[in-house]
């Protein structure tokens, strides 16, 4: 049975793109599509000028639901992981980690906790770090605030914007939530199951930056999710 | 604190309490003069001082130890590499699993004849016991380590561009490493049963000659005094492998 069909997005360069749907709608499997962890039977995702062929492109990097910390490193050793992998020498490494640390609000006596000393907001900010440690084009995060509480995932949320406008990178976000997808992105794909399919693309034209406005409270905000959950609501 | 058992040191204040009531109760026993098996425990350190004074314990001991040191060391070496093997290739699993599993639940000492065939009644044979009885719990425990690797960390380090080869050292090994430390606690105490029942059912030497000797010959507080120094020998190697687990597991 196929995972999914007839998918034509493309995603611009320092978009922020969010895919949702309900589930079996096949939403994990094209991220990971993206980042060549799934081989794709037919057709072809290409990021810049490169066709994906398999996982560990220089161009995207994931950040994963469940944080997937090595448990036996320490905050700076795991951001510092993915420039281990690529040969990166250890004091170039550590730079750049320190530097990917501080920009998730990670800097200093957080460096050599374990994941088991931080709490779950304070591990996907590591995940993130790792992410942005090896300097992506693009970042593919899969649910990546869902088992984070509310407050945390506000903060979290906030200052995922605020890191994207300053980067500019172009981010892909796979989540069931309504109020995140349309918090964050500038446009949200409706994925339908059985097969996955796009079912419609949603335009949130809500004003940058959204953190500094507190987009949350306007009534603009309550209409478009709103009006995403009527189009989800049909596909039950 | 879910992983305080780790942590916690082998005799606690508690432990050594135990360990002192316990020979209280076996001095005044032994006082009551019951029966000859049972001497009292000052009796017992007398004869185990004498056994030391004498050097005949370390040379027993010597002998045991060296056996001990020949058999488990490549046992050790051996059983982590093909635990990590059969951990990582399925291949590998399904043409091993079924032998490894049954040779782990047969009693060895039913081999006791085919040993004798191969090694002669010389002290190789006590190495051989003490390899047979401590490689298998390393395999498996090696195996259940590699075999318990997240999938998530996999995924993980596949998406950030990790070769096989790096794949195995930086995900599968340390994940595995409490295990395989597990795995080698218990295959150090299964070797110590190892070098006794080889010193005592095929070759006579060391410690398990011994064992016999004061046995047959009633002296039964020397008796006592070579199994108080089996225990030791057990609780010690236990003991450094744990020291080491220590070292190598700071994470937990």
């Amino acid at each position: 049975m196929q995972a999914l069909v007839g998918i034509d997005i493309e995603v611009k360069a320092g978009e922020f793109l969010s895919l949702i749907g309900p589930s079996g709608c096949g939403k994990t499997t094209l991220l990971k599509s993206i980042a060549g962890l799934q081989p794709v039977e037919a057709g072809r995702i290409t990021i810049g000028a490169r066709a994906v062929t398999g996982p560990g492109g220089a161009e995207a990097s994931l950040v994963f639901q469940d944080f997937a910390l090595l448990p036996w490193a320490t905050a700076l050793e795991n951001a510092e992981f993915g420039l281990r992998l690529r040969g990166v020498p250890a004091a170039e490494r550590a730079v750049a980690a320190r530097r990917a640390l501080a920009k998730v609000g990670l800097a200093g006596s957080f460096e050599q906790a374990y994941p088991s000393q931080l709490s779950g907001g304070m591990q996907q900010r590591v995940g993130l770090a790792r992410a942005l440690a090896v300097n992506p084009q693009v970042l593919l995060m899969d649910e990546p605030f869902a088992s984070i509480d509310e407050q945390t995932r506000r903060i979290l949320q906030d200052d995922l914007l605020r890191m994207w406008s300053e980067e500019r990178k172009t981010v892909v976000l796979v989540t069931h939530s309504m109020e995140e997808a349309i918090y964050l992105s500038d446009r949200v794909v409706v994925l339908s199951p059985r097969p996955g399919k796009v079912h419609r693309v949603f335009e949130v034209p809500l004003p940058r930056p959204r953190e500094a406005l507190d987009v949350r409270a306007s009534g603009e905000f309550a209409r478009l999710v709103d009006e995403l959950w009527r189009i989800l609501k049909k596909m039950q | 604190m879910k992983f305080a058992a780790v942590q916690e040191p082998a005799f606690g204040r508690g432990g050594l309490a135990a360990i002192g009531a316990l020979l209280a109760v076996w001095e005044i026993l032994g006082r009551m003069e019951l029966t000859i098996f049972v001497p009292p425990a000052s009796a017992v350190a007398e004869a185990w001082w004498g056994l030391v004074s004498t050097g005949t314990l370390a040379k027993a001991g010597a002998s045991s130890l060296l056996s001990l040191a020949k058999g488990f060391v490549p046992a050790a070496f051996l059983g982590v590499a093909l635990g990590l093997a059969m951990g990582r290739f399925r291949t590998v699993r399904y043409l091993l699993d079924g032998w490894i599993n049954a040779l782990m639940s047969a009693p060895l000492s039913a081999l006791v004849p085919v040993l004798i065939a191969l090694f002669g009644i010389r002290d190789t044979v006590v190495a051989a016991t003490v390899f047979l009885f401590s490689f298998f719990v390393i395999v498996v425990n090696t195996m259940t380590g590699v075999r318990g690797t997240e999938r998530s960390l996999v995924e993980m380090a596949r998406a950030f561009g990790a070769s096989e080869a790096a794949l195995f050292a930086r995900v599968y090994l340390p994940s595995a490493l409490p295990a395989v430390m597990l795995g080698l606690r218990l295959g150090a105490v299964q070797a110590v049963k190892g070098m006794v029942v080889g010193e005592m059912l095929i070759s006579l030497v060391g410690m398990g000659e011994r064992l016999i000797y004061y046995g047959n010959t009633f002296l039964i507080p020397e008796l006592y005094a070579v199994i108080v120094s089996v225990l030791l020998v057990a609780i010690l190697s236990s003991t450094f492998v744990q020291t080491c687990e220590r070292a190598l597991v700071r994470w937990k």
